[in-house]
């Protein structure tokens, strides 16, 4: 009789992630804080406790004691299937990480699992394999043309062919939330910053691919790396400002990792940049906004990479604005539901936990919920109209705009 | 004749639980190397590979800004368990209360076998075994108690706060269970030994058969036992921890 082989494998599982797995202690912090298990109606298969209990079972049941005793146990299609719809069922928020007693790092085990499950061919979810296939082949995942990556830029506004400053825009801010294009780029000219921009050589940052667990579909993500970090060098930056918080982690943590070095330029968030231009008094404001504000964390800004203050000191230093602080903040901030691929994939889902997220905002009374990254503002909006709340939705940029008078369409 | 039992028991709780340490190390070996790599074609999972990955990440940079110095995420986050505080400080002296009191009788436990292999030796030492054991008594009263408390915490939690039991598992049962009767029947054998509490009324004579039976259900549930089970935590949560430095 053929010997069988485990219905598992461990590609893109790290030895010490699956070591991760067994120190997991059931304690149901992650219960309590996972955005998606709440906004599901707590579907027990989206826990993330449950999610690494059955990949330990399934470890066990390949690799474990009795499986080398007695050969591995076959996990079915169908377990297979289902557990990868629940890994896809996450934000990848990673506040699970955050509250875990084990300190295991989820958002990377929850990343190599989809990896791993896409290399089995059982992933990715839905049509999120597309969007890989969309970024290499038209570099942006929008299927449009790189040659319209400056479509939007208005004839006010003025760029440099090269300088220090480069405003790395995005797939999203450059083609479909123009706004804060226009809001970044205007405040950057109104405070005398010279910059420049890639334009046709912008290629999308590589971050979606790298969510959804398709980091080896045809080396998309490092192939976007290294284009971007070299024609960000041909440009004279020393500096890179990011409007768009899963532009800015996906350049401060994986660029490096994914290219082996360090960048040989500093990854700013434009929020970063504004407060740093506020300590030293170099912007003038000219309008007072008179609102109450409360500011949404994106993942990939605070919780990814520990940006919470910035985009705070900012809000709280533009005339008339009385901010205000909801309950769940910084590292322990509710997701907005649109990360790891949740809004891709789960459209149901994610806008269920933007609901939830507005509902945290709507309890501030405040007028505005801010972020600073155009997912987050989309999906709060889809929330905001799901509830039909009175609440605008605004990026921090905007804000900045209005408030040196400045127009954003 | 008690004691050559103990010893050869020991000795095969002490190799089951190395070789289940060892499957273990294999299992995690079988995990590739670093961030988006593959494992080498046709190699079997290592318990080098394990150890040499797992020390690299512990050495690296941290990628996220996250990482704490060694010597804190040792102290504050494995020692004082700062990560059950933050969230829980129920859940954190309930923990400790477990940790400290089994570590600590464990810590005793070696110390009185080394007595007695000094003495089984032919080493004179300027006390016997049972003045030794004696010393011991009250330690081990005082941190059996502390095992005692936080055991009880843990199964009063389990069975009547709702939302703990109706998550709970056998994975979960089993630990808490097997930890419960291990503190018990030690208390039981002493009682039985020194005619105290927890003697339940039986005859000093049963006092030789009750330390053996407690210290057979040790050896083989609370060492051979741990590669096997939840007991895993215990080695792998403190390597996550240091891992990740800290954890976020």
């Amino acid at each position: 009789m053929a010997k069988r082989t485990p219905s598992i494998d461990t590609k893109n599982l790290t030895a010490v992630q699956l070591m991760e797995l067994d120190s997991c202690v059931r304690c149901g912090e992650c219960l309590k804080w996972c955005p998606t298990y709440a906004a599901s109606g707590q579907k027990p298969g989206l826990a993330p406790r449950d999610k690494i209990l059955r990949w330990k079972q399934f470890m066990n049941k390949s690799y474990g004691f009795k499986a080398r005793l007695f050969g591995p146990q076959e996990i079915s299609q169908s377990e297979l299937e289902e557990f990868k719809d629940d890994v896809y069922g996450c934000t990848t928020c990673g506040v699970c990480g955050t509250v875990c007693e084990a300190g295991i790092n989820t958002v990377e085990l929850w990343e190599a699992l989809r990896t791993n499950l896409v290399k089995k061919g059982i992933g990715p979810y839905g049509k999120l394999g597309a969007t890989a296939k969309a970024i290499k082949q038209y570099h942006n995942a929008y299927l449009l043309d790189q040659k319209d990556r400056l479509a939007w830029v208005p004839s006010d506004v003025k760029i440099a062919d090269k300088a220090d400053i480069v405003y790395f825009t995005g797939c999203t801010a450059g083609y479909k939330q123009l706004s804060l294009a226009f809001a970044t780029s205007r405040v950057l000219n109104k405070l005398g910053i010279k910059f420049a921009m890639l334009g046709e050589d912008e290629w999308c940052c590589g971050s979606n691919p790298l969510r959804t667990g398709q980091i080896g579909y045809e080396d998309v993500s490092r192939e976007a790396a290294r284009h971007n970090v070299e024609a960000l060098q041909k440009k004279g930056a020393k500096k890179v400002l990011f409007a768009c918080a899963g532009c800015f982690r996906a350049a401060k943590v994986d660029w490096p990792r994914l290219l082996g070095k360090e960048l040989p330029f500093e990854v700013v968030h434009v929020t970063e940049f504004l407060a740093g231009l506020i300590k030293q008094d170099k912007i003038k404001w000219e309008k007072s906004i008179n609102k109450t504000v409360t500011y949404h964390d994106p993942c990939h800004l605070g919780r990814h990479v520990g940006v919470f203050d910035a985009p705070r000191y900012v809000l709280s230093h533009i005339p008339g604005i009385k901010f205000v602080e909801m309950d769940r903040i910084k590292e322990f901030q509710r997701c907005c539901g649109a990360g790891g691929g949740v809004k891709a994939g789960m459209g149901d889902l994610a806008v269920a936990i933007g609901e939830a997220r507005v509902k945290d905002a709507l309890e501030t009374h405040a007028d505005i919920l801010s972020s600073a990254c155009p997912f987050c503002k989309r999906n709060l909006s889809d929330g905001r109209d799901a509830l039909k709340a009175d609440i605008v939705v605004e990026d921090v940029i905007e804000l900045v705009a209005e408030a040196l008078g400045l127009s954003t369409t | 004749m008690t004691f050559v039992q103990v010893m050869i028991l020991a000795t095969i709780a002490l190799v089951i639980f190395l070789y289940g340490l060892i499957i273990n190390l294999q299992k995690w070996g079988t995990g590739v190397t670093g961030y988006g790599l593959e494992p080498q074609e046709g190699k079997k999972g290592s318990a080098i590979t394990f150890l040499k990955t797992w020390w690299k990440q512990v050495t690296a940079e941290s990628h996220h800004g996250h990482g704490k110095p060694i010597l804190e995420v040792l102290i504050l986050d494995i020692i004082f368990q700062r990560r059950i505080l933050k969230r829980s400080s129920f859940r954190w002296i309930m923990h400790l209360f477990i940790f400290g009191g089994w570590m600590t009788l464990f810590a005793l436990s070696g110390l009185m076998f080394s007595v007695e292999m000094i003495e089984k030796i032919g080493i004179e030492l300027p006390f016997t075994t049972e003045v030794f054991r004696d010393w011991l008594s009250i330690p081990n009263y005082i941190f059996g108690y502390i095992l005692l408390i936080g055991v009880l915490i843990a199964l009063v939690r389990r069975l009547f706060v709702s939302e703990v039991r109706e998550a709970s598992i056998m994975y979960d049962w089993v630990l808490i269970g097997v930890i419960f009767l291990v503190t018990i029947s030690g208390f039981i054998a002493d009682g039985i030994r020194t005619g105290f509490i927890w003697s339940l009324g039986l005859d000093p004579s049963a006092a030789p058969p009750a330390a053996l039976f407690h210290s057979i259900f040790s050896l083989f549930f609370c060492i051979a036992f741990i590669p096997y089970s939840k007991y895993i935590h215990v080695i792998a949560t403190p390597l996550a921890i240091l891992a990740n430095k800290g954890g976020e």
